[in-house]
């Protein structure tokens, strides 16, 4: 047996990655599925089919460059400050502004555009949060694109159905991206000299203390914007006719 | 006329409802079936930047329909009129909202329909109404 296998750490990690990738990973799936909805039916396999293919492999070439650029100096801290945000941002409700400003098209070519480019945006917050996980190990790595694609073919209904029964676990998402985001921040290769000698607890208290920021600083931020309203009940159905033979 | 509402998800959850419905339909032709399938919203705000407002309605009205196909064929076979609808939304919540909201007299509900992880996860939901509703609840079990 590999030594890797053998260490709690490894399994730490891996237990995140997984984690990170179902949080960070499942609307890939939706938006997917959605942008092929106008597509007719023999196509909607076929966009589906490229949509994934060019996910998977867009998501290998961020996680190499990503892996390259956080050996330079400072850019860790920088991605460790990022994932603080995302993880801020998890939190946050959402705003109803922002509607589609790119369009699913009802050809072919205009669905895989779509799929690629939102897969760009949308796996960036999940290769920097995995990336920062792995702490640079490469199996680490290859396992979180692995554990990720069926996340991203068959979406995960059961974590979205997760979240609207416990609100807690995206809390508790959060937290594990700032935990990743603190140790992230003091293995930067300017930081550490710094650090010489300093106790090897002091990797778990920053990466606590990212853990309770992140979370702190979500609520406080939710609490601020908080919905004045609930928006009102509107019914999908409506205009349906009730005896009708279906 | 009693108004009840009876929120499907399409497991066998509601079927069992739906069996009791016909019963109440039996005991007093006066009743108003209407029924719920609550749509658990899939948009973040990277598939809203996405994906266009009216495919995303689309989707929730196809899934909405196939979740509620059985409970409404078991009512027209029966001959029982009912209206359907469709809304999105934390589901508990907007199942208490909608019973309070429409001014529904009761809500019937099936509960452990589901078994193992999916019980574990899903099943509370006729619970968490239960525990929170304004308007008087029939679980079915």
């Amino acid at each position: 047996m590999p030594e890797f296998l053998m260490e709690s750490s490894f399994w730490i990690s891996v237990l995140q990655i997984i984690a990170i990738d179902i949080l960070l990973g499942g609307d890939n799936a939706v938006v997917i599925a959605l942008a092929c909805r106008k597509l007719p039916p023999k196509q909607r396999s076929q966009g589906i089919a490229w949509g994934v293919a060019g996910a998977i492999l867009l998501r290998v070439v961020l996680i190499f460059f990503a892996l390259q650029l956080l050996a330079l100096p400072f850019l860790k801290v920088v991605g460790g400050l990022l994932l603080l945000w995302i993880g801020v941002k998890l939190l946050q409700p959402e705003d109803d502004d922002g509607h589609a400003n790119v369009h699913g098209g009802t050809t072919l070519f205009g669905a895989i555009k779509t799929i690629i480019v939102a897969d760009a945006v949308m796996s960036l917050d999940n290769v920097i949060a995995v990336a920062g996980a792995a702490k640079g190990d490469l199996n680490l790595v290859i396992f979180g694109i692995v554990v990720s694609i069926p996340i991203i073919v068959w979406g995960s209904k059961l974590v979205l159905r997760l979240m609207d029964r416990f609100p807690m676990v995206i809390t508790g998402g959060a937290a594990l991206l700032g935990w990743i985001a603190g140790g992230m921040i003091v293995s930067d290769v300017v930081v550490q000299p710094y650090l010489e000698g300093a106790p090897s607890w002091l990797h778990y208290l920053t990466a606590a203390a990212g853990a309770v920021l992140v979370v702190v600083i979500g609520r406080l931020l939710a609490a601020g914007r908080g919905r004045a309203e609930e928006p009102p009940l509107v019914d999908l159905a409506a205009g349906e006719s009730s005896t009708s033979n279906h | 006329m009693l108004k009840i509402l009876v929120p499907v998800d399409g497991s066998a959850f509601g079927e069992k409802a739906i069996a009791h419905v016909l019963k109440l339909h039996r005991q007093s032709a006066q009743i108003e079936v209407h029924l719920l399938n609550v749509q658990i919203p899939v948009e973040s705000g990277h598939v809203r930047m996405f994906v266009e407002h009216d495919t995303l309605e689309d989707y929730y009205r196809e899934e909405g329909f196939a979740a509620l196909e059985g409970a409404r064929a078991a009512l027209d076979a029966a001959g029982v009129p009912c209206q359907v609808h469709i809304a999105v939304g934390h589901v508990a919540d907007t199942i208490l909202r909608y019973a309070e909201e429409k001014g529904f007299d009761k809500i019937v509900m099936g509960t452990h329909g589901r078994t193992g992880l999916m019980q574990v996860l899903l099943g509370s939901i006729a619970e968490e109404v239960l525990q929170h509703s304004s308007v008087p609840v029939t679980l079915v079990k």
